[in-house]
């Protein structure tokens, strides 16, 4: 990946391992996110990309690996310190503050702040993203739509200026004009801000479509990773990620290829 | 063929024999052999059915585990089976002489479908489930195949794809229907229709039928995988067969009352012939695996009594029981040292051809007791009486290691063309770097080039539709192997197939095979293949482990990410350099090699790298990766 790049990874996990109790959901993950990159991680349910997610932002601890920000190896740190150094986190199921309000939601993700201005800039910054929330800034967040809470769970991240954003999942449970939008969003936050990205998905084609690098993984392990336009050229990521296949002489087909990761 | 000059031989019989006896004969080799002829049972594989389902109806034959249950079917159960599916072929026109093939994974339907094919007089072929669907439709072209059995929808499309170009199939046979309920193809049937039409038929023609069976007929086509042209298709009688399981089961001591794991691919001659066929005869129940993925799971509940399996296979236990040993605390590594070296004292004495001091039987006895056999247990092999290794090259070191684990494990030689048994291995005086004697009921002798060449009725009638290579391989009734071999005190050492040895520029005679074993016994390489025919030095190119290696990388913190990732990791690289190094500390100095690359993507069986018993195919590998092979020789 670095021959792609010739920058220093902001980002880079090295062989981390993680547990929940006894049942290993990682077994040895490296990647790596360079600046102003967008990195998508797919894969099926209880791959362990949440997991992965988790663990770089300190929600989780490895049992063994690295994970360095910015040259400095940040694993086992509590998550708010993993948060001042720039690494924010919207979560999977986005975990908005049902009973506090959308700005207050927004000034709990800059509680690591205490510059006034730039934290009011920001929030116009976020409102100016997402149009929706402005509207609603005075609600409640639980009463919002899925979709807004997502705003919301993006534009609380943001307000923690992060270099890095881990989003996880943001399609979930959206209509598909509203992940178009997210995603569109997204990308612009991307370029407009300059932010590196980490994003986990199911959704193979948004997510594909959006990122510039991707990693596979398959019960907690790699199993490929590539530019995300080589990726969509794979047989297995088609068929598998991409729903598209060869339907096959009788022009139905139940039975599944072998994975062959190539 | 070899029947002219051996029937002079014969002892005379005055009158017709009905109890299993015995001939004896002198061989071109110089040797005394002997053979068993056994009357009981017919001249037929269907006909040693029909034998045995009158004498042992009730008793087990088969096993395979439904929803988690191991559950037995009879001598009788087989019969009738096969009594439906023969006369539901003869229903469909199916006629003697004709031939029908079976694309599925190892089952009992396999057996089902091959014995009913059989004893409609048709000829069985199995086709690998692992082919792709123009190797399928190569296949059953040549073969002429008018029925096909097949396992599920995968291997169905394959063959509707190959439909059009092989005018001769008139059905195909589906054993699991899942997902086909709207499938509308007349030519298609599920086999529990196809079975019912033939439990409908008549059967009084069943058994007389069987009885018109010449033991001199074609039984089985078993396609052998061409490393250079389309593979051929074996040619093997009832004949053939039924003289290969009479001696063998007799030569390898295989009785009745004996358990075995049935997995194995059944279009190879491994599990056709010295498995099934060999079991129907001895009597042994053949326990059929639930799939590739749960081999060791079987094994462990079955613990089979005799079991006979590719090298893979037992390097695959090897590796795992390292690796486990490894992660083990350290009190229990020490422990398991200790043993395996008592376990090694004894095996070298063994060896050695000596009787081990009774210290060495004393303090082995306690390791075996204490450790060794938990680890067989674990392993599912505490039962095991014997355990065969065959159909690929076999480390030394891998031999030596069983022996010092307790299991006697023995080298078999042998070919499709014979039948699958040439030698065997004595258990009381194995020798290591050798395959064995010479089987008593055949012969065996070097040419002046060294290329062993078998005789014997086990010996093929030839390939299908191609009498100009059958008349390549055998001539003046010697089957020519194509082996490379020498014989020393009768132990029969391979060195190589004939095309594969390597001339290095230098002039030097290399069997690369001898290498490649060497490297395959580390825990962290599964296949190699050494290169340097008409080159200045040796080279070769690896496939690693994923298991191990990807394990020993977590271990030592190399960052990887997938398999290619892996094979570019510069510890890695190393790790194998280390390994090359301890090969290259056995040869001398013409045989070691200097340079070698990593295969960066996982092979799988259906690669066409591999062959279906997962062996690197030399000729292949070495056009694919001739641009990588050249990067070994760029400065040279």
């Amino acid at each position: 990946m670095s021959a792609i790049l010739n920058t220093e990874a902001l980002l880079k996990v090295s062989n981390i391992e993680t547990f929940y109790g006894p049942i290993q959901a990682i077994r040895g993950v490296s990647l790596e996110v360079h600046p102003g990159q967008i990195v998508t991680v797919l894969g099926a349910n209880g791959a362990g990309k949440t997991t992965i997610l988790k663990t770089i932002s300190g929600v989780m601890d490895p049992e063994r690996g690295q994970v360095n920000f910015d040259g400095h190896d940040i694993q086992r740190m509590s998550p708010d310190k993993v948060m001042r150094r720039g690494i924010c986190h919207s979560p999977e199921g986005r975990e908005v503050f049902p009973f506090l309000s959308v700005h207050e939601n927004l000034v709990m993700g800059a509680y690591s702040r205490h510059d006034r201005d730039e934290v009011a800039q920001d929030m116009e910054m976020c409102y100016g993203y997402f149009p929706r929330l402005k509207e609603r800034q005075h609600q409640r967040a639980g009463q919002m739509s899925g979709g807004e809470q997502q705003m919301l769970a993006i534009s609380r991240a943001l307000m923690g200026r992060p270099k890095l954003l881990l989003l996880d999942e943001p399609s979930l449970g959206l209509s598909p004009i509203l992940v178009t939008q997210i995603f569109d969003i997204v990308r612009r936050i991307n370029r407009e801000r300059g932010v590196a990205i980490l994003l986990v998905e199911q959704n193979a084609h948004i997510a594909l479509k959006t990122a510039d690098y991707g990693y596979i993984i398959e019960v907690g392990r790699i199993v490929l990773e590539d530019t995300c336009a080589r990726l969509m050229d794979k047989d297995d990521i088609k068929e598998f990620y991409l729903g598209q296949k060869d339907e096959g002489v009788r022009g139905r087909r139940r039975w599944k290829r072998k994975k062959l990761w190539r | 063929m070899a029947l002219d000059t051996m029937e002079a031989e014969i002892v005379p019989m005055t009158a017709v024999p009905t109890e299993p006896y015995q001939r004896r004969w002198v061989g071109e080799d110089g040797q005394q052999h002997h053979a068993w002829e056994d009357p009981t049972i017919g001249v037929s594989i269907p006909s040693l059915m029909l034998a045995r389902a009158a004498s042992d109806g009730g008793a087990t034959i088969l096993r395979k585990k439904d929803r988690g249950i191991w559950k037995g079917v009879t001598w009788s159960g087989l019969a009738h089976e096969a009594r439906r599916v023969g006369l539901g072929l003869k229903a469909l026109g199916f006629a003697p002489g004709d031939v029908a093939a079976v694309l599925a994974d190892t089952s009992p339907e396999w057996v089902f479908a091959d014995l009913g094919i059989l004893g409609a007089g048709g000829i069985s072929a199995g086709i690998y489930p692992t082919d792709a669907a123009a190797q399928v439709a190569y296949l059953l072209e040549n073969s002429g195949t008018r029925v096909l059995f097949v396992e599920n929808e995968e291997q169905l499309d394959k063959a509707l794809e190959a439909k059009a170009s092989c005018p001769a199939l008139i059905r195909i046979v589906i054993f699991d229907m899942t997902g086909l309920r709207d499938l509308d193809d007349p030519i298609c049937e599920g086999l529990d229709a196809f079975l019912a039409r033939g439990g409908a038929q008549d059967a009084s023609g069943w058994e007389p039928g069987i009885a018109a069976i010449d033991g001199a007929d074609t039984a089985i086509l078993v396609y052998t995988s061409g490393t250079t042209g389309p593979p051929k298709g074996a040619m093997l009688s009832h004949r053939n067969i039924l003289f290969q399981i009479v001696n063998g089961s007799r030569a390898l001591d295989q009785r009745r009352g004996d358990e075995r794991l049935a997995f194995l691919p059944m279009c190879h001659v491994a599990e056709r012939v010295a498995g099934i066929y060999q079991a129907l005869y001895a009597g042994t129940i053949s326990n059929y695996v639930e799939g590739p993925e749960t081999i060791a799971e079987n094994l462990r509940e079955a613990q089979p009594t005799v079991m006979g399996a590719v090298p893979r296979f037992w390097e695959r236990f090897y590796s795992r029981i390292q690796i486990e040993v490894q992660e083990a605390t350290w009190a229990q590594r020490m422990l398991f040292r200790w043993a395996m070296a008592a376990g090694y004292r004894r095996a070298d004495a063994m060896l050695a051809g000596r009787a081990p001091s009774l210290p060495a039987r004393l303090n082995y006895a306690v390791a075996s007791h204490l450790v060794l056999g938990n680890v067989r247990r674990d392993i599912g092999l505490d039962r095991t009486r014997w355990a065969f290794v065959g159909a690929a090259p076999t480390s030394p070191e891998l031999i030596r290691w069983y022996l010092a684990l307790g299991v006697e494990l023995l080298e078999v030689y042998g070919q499709t063309e014979n039948g699958g048994l040439a030698t065997i291995m004595p258990a009381d005086a194995i020798r290591l770097h050798s395959v064995g004697r010479c089987v008593p009921y055949g012969e065996l002798i070097l040419s002046p080039e060294g290329e062993i060449l078998l005789r014997g009725e086990h010996v093929f009638q030839g390939y299908w539709k191609d009498p100009q290579k059958t008349a390549e391989t055998v001539r003046d009734g010697w089957l020519h192997t194509g082996d490379m071999g020498e014989l020393t005190d009768g132990y029969l050492r391979v060195t190589d197939r004939m095309k594969d040895i390597i001339i290095t520029s230098g002039g030097k005679n290399v069997t690369p095979s001898e290498i490649e074993n060497e490297l395959k016994f580390s825990a962290y390489i599964t296949d190699a293949i050494v290169i340097g025919d008409r080159r200045k030095y040796l080279s070769c190119l690896i496939m690693i482990d994923h298991e191990n290696v990807e394990k020993w990388a977590q271990d030592h913190n190399v960052a990887f990410s997938n398999f290619s990732s892996l094979t570019r990791a510069d510890p890695v690289l190393k790790l194998i350099q280390g390994e090359l190094e301890r090969v290259n500390n056995k040869f001398a100095r013409v045989e070691q090699l200097k340079h070698f690359r990593l295969i960066e993507h996982k092979l799988e069986p259906e690669d066409p790298e591999l062959t279906p018993t997962m062996k690197l195919k030399r000729r292949f590998v070495h056009e694919k990766y001739s641009a990588l092979i050249e990067t070994m020789y760029e400065n040279a």
